[in-house]
């Protein structure tokens, strides 16, 4: 807990700080916000969190509220991280956000701390408020550029869908509770068997994953995805892309495999189903699209999709590839976030053009893009490669069970091949685009340059030792159970 | 008549599928709003007949939670609708075509 005490202070902190800090000095508020999430960051592989991974199941059922287990600190250092780079952009960013910069960075901490809470939420109440944390605070990082149409039009309709999807959350809480007396997800587990034919509280289950379907943009809850990401700012689209799906796939895991096993295991059609419609719409959606960020939009949809492979395989194997996909996809699509953040900065809308002659602009930042396009395609030796091998050897392995399982690889494939036309467009832009019409080399801070070569050894390494992280990932998921 | 469990949680879906209807067909965002916070209010009329019935309390202390979020979603979203009306001149769903394909 002392973990999410620290970061809402620091928000609080940012905050205040704001106050007495001059004018010129407030942009440097966000390395000190970054500087202190990295410390933060590292004192998790230090002091008592670590420890905690080593202590058996035995503990956790006793778990309240709030649950520390190795999953949970898993999920905190994947988000700590993520904010550090986040805020750093963040920074580069902010001469286009105008006034208020010190809230826009004291809301990426907020955000953050409701995403801890989420790792550790063990109980509807805690999920609930974690989940709400996040969300209001997104709906005003989306609207931040209050100058921008694009930016106010996404941030309401981020609003309208999210509260949509908070209702439908929220009546499926009251559903599950209603029927089972339950909010703890251990007590729920040991009686959710006796209900699995109760039709009220299979409604209610179906009403909370309509919820998480949302955050998590799985189909049919994806619509708001491509215009929230293209109208935001830059550092807020990063942040919902890696964050608040991450967000979606931590709680989805808990509730599947803690709350309520016995139920779960015979819905494995429902997820092969949304797991290859979600890949094949964001896959063909990106096709035709000629916004940058709205590629990665329906990509990050179409990922959404990938992801789901791990989780519908409903075995260890999947689970543990689910942690190493979304550890791979952070370092991939920040690195694009913040290619698209430093490029497009004096651009009004983030056209492929604009990514003309990039490669005689700032070859770093060419490299970067192509690099992280190619990792999102899943082309070894990249983490993205190795990512979509590990989910789909998790589904092919369920085949023989249940040969939706062998549909649902095809698919994945299919999607993968599909993916590659426009994640090589935006390469080609890069390359080998005729109109050139800028060409002025684009400065990067230092700290921005530590950022994303600090993605791209992370794209590289992941990809070329994954042995490290599978370790990892498959002793956290056993906390699962 | 005795009125028990049953009649609260009709009244429960009936309030839920009316606040998503007028999410679904109004057209002006302060009218969807307020359809939304209808949905949210089922829920908590769900929560405290359940709790009422079960002889449970923990159901209306989610119901405080539900309220204290709602009443912070409202304050956000309602200033960003005013934002977005001033920059726009209306609420209107149909008007927020800056962004396609």
């Amino acid at each position: 807990m002392s973990l999410e005490i620290s970061v809402v202070a620091l928000g609080l902190i940012v905050l205040l700080a704001d106050l007495w800090l001059p004018a010129e000095r407030k942009r440097m508020l966000g390395y000190s916000a970054a500087a202190a999430l990295l410390l933060l960051f590292l004192n998790t592989f230090t002091s008592h969190c670590s420890c905690s991974l080593a202590e058996g199941p035995d503990n956790m059922t006793s778990a309240g509220m709030f649950i520390q287990d190795g999953l949970a600190v898993f999920f905190k250092r994947f988000f700590l991280l993520a904010a550090v780079l986040v805020l750093v952009m963040a920074v580069e960013f902010s001469d286009r956000i105008g006034a208020g910069v010190s809230e826009y960075y004291s809301l990426i901490v907020f955000a953050l701390a409701g995403m801890l809470f989420a790792a550790s939420a063990n109980d509807f109440v805690m999920l609930f408020a974690a989940i709400e944390l996040i969300t209001i605070t997104f709906y005003v990082l989306t609207s931040f550029q209050r100058g921008r149409v694009r930016s106010l039009e996404a941030g309401v309709k981020y609003l309208i869908l999210g509260a949509l999807s908070s209702a439908f959350m929220v009546y499926g809480i009251a559903l599950i509770w209603g029927t089972t007396g339950k909010f703890n997800f251990q007590e729920l587990a040991q009686v959710a068997g006796k209900f699995a034919a109760n039709r009220v509280f299979l409604f209610g289950v179906v009403f909370f994953l309509v919820g998480l379907g949302f955050k998590i943009a799985a189909f049919p809850f994806q619509m708001w995805t491509p215009d929230v990401y293209e109208g935001a700012p830059t550092p807020t689209t990063a942040f919902l892309a890696v964050g608040s799906k991450a967000t979606g796939f931590v709680l989805l895991l808990r509730f599947l495999f803690t709350a309520i096993p016995d139920v779960a295991m015979h819905w494995n059609k429902l997820l092969i189903i949304v797991s290859g419609i979600t890949i094949l719409y964001g896959n063909l959606c990106a096709l035709p699209q000629r916004n940058l960020k709205r590629i990665l939009g329906y990509s990050s949809i179409a990922h959404a999709g990938y992801v789901l492979l791990g989780v519908a395989a409903l075995t260890t194997a999947g689970e543990s590839a689910v942690l190493y996909y979304l550890a791979g996809y952070l370092f991939t699509v920040l690195a694009a976030f913040a290619v698209i953040a430093l490029v497009m900065r004096h651009l009004n809308s983030e056209d492929l053009a604009g990514l003309a002659g990039l490669n005689q602009r700032s070859p770093l930042l060419a490299a970067t893009l192509t690099l992280a396009m190619v990792s999102l395609a899943g082309i070894p030796p990249l983490a993205g490669f190795f990512g979509k091998f590990l989910l789909l050897k998790a589904v092919i392995e369920q085949g023989p069970a249940n040969h939706g399982y062998y549909c649902l690889a095809f698919t994945a494939l299919a999607g993968v091949i599909i993916s590659l036309y426009y994640y090589f467009g935006v390469i080609r832009a890069i390359y080998w685009s005729k109109e050139t019409p800028d060409l002025s080399p684009i400065e990067i801070s230092k700290p921005m340059k530590m950022a994303v070569c600090f993605c791209m050894a992370g794209m590289f390494y992941l990809g070329l030792f994954p042995g490290a992280l599978i370790n990892y990932a498959a002793q956290v998921v056993k906390s699962l159970k | 008549m005795n009125v028990g469990l049953e009649h609260y949680l009709v009244v429960s879906a009936l309030l839920f599928a009316l606040g998503l209807l007028g999410v679904i067909t109004r057209r002006n965002l302060i009218v969807m709003y307020m359809s939304l916070e209808l949905m949210l209010n089922s829920a908590n009329l769900a929560l405290v007949s359940f709790s009422r019935f079960n002889d449970n309390l923990n159901g209306q202390v989610m119901v405080f939670f539900i309220i204290t979020v709602a009443a912070a979603e409202v304050a956000v979203g309602l200033a960003l609708i005013v934002a977005l009306y001033r920059k726009r001149q209306s609420a209107h769903v149909e008007d927020l075509t800056s962004m396609k394909l």
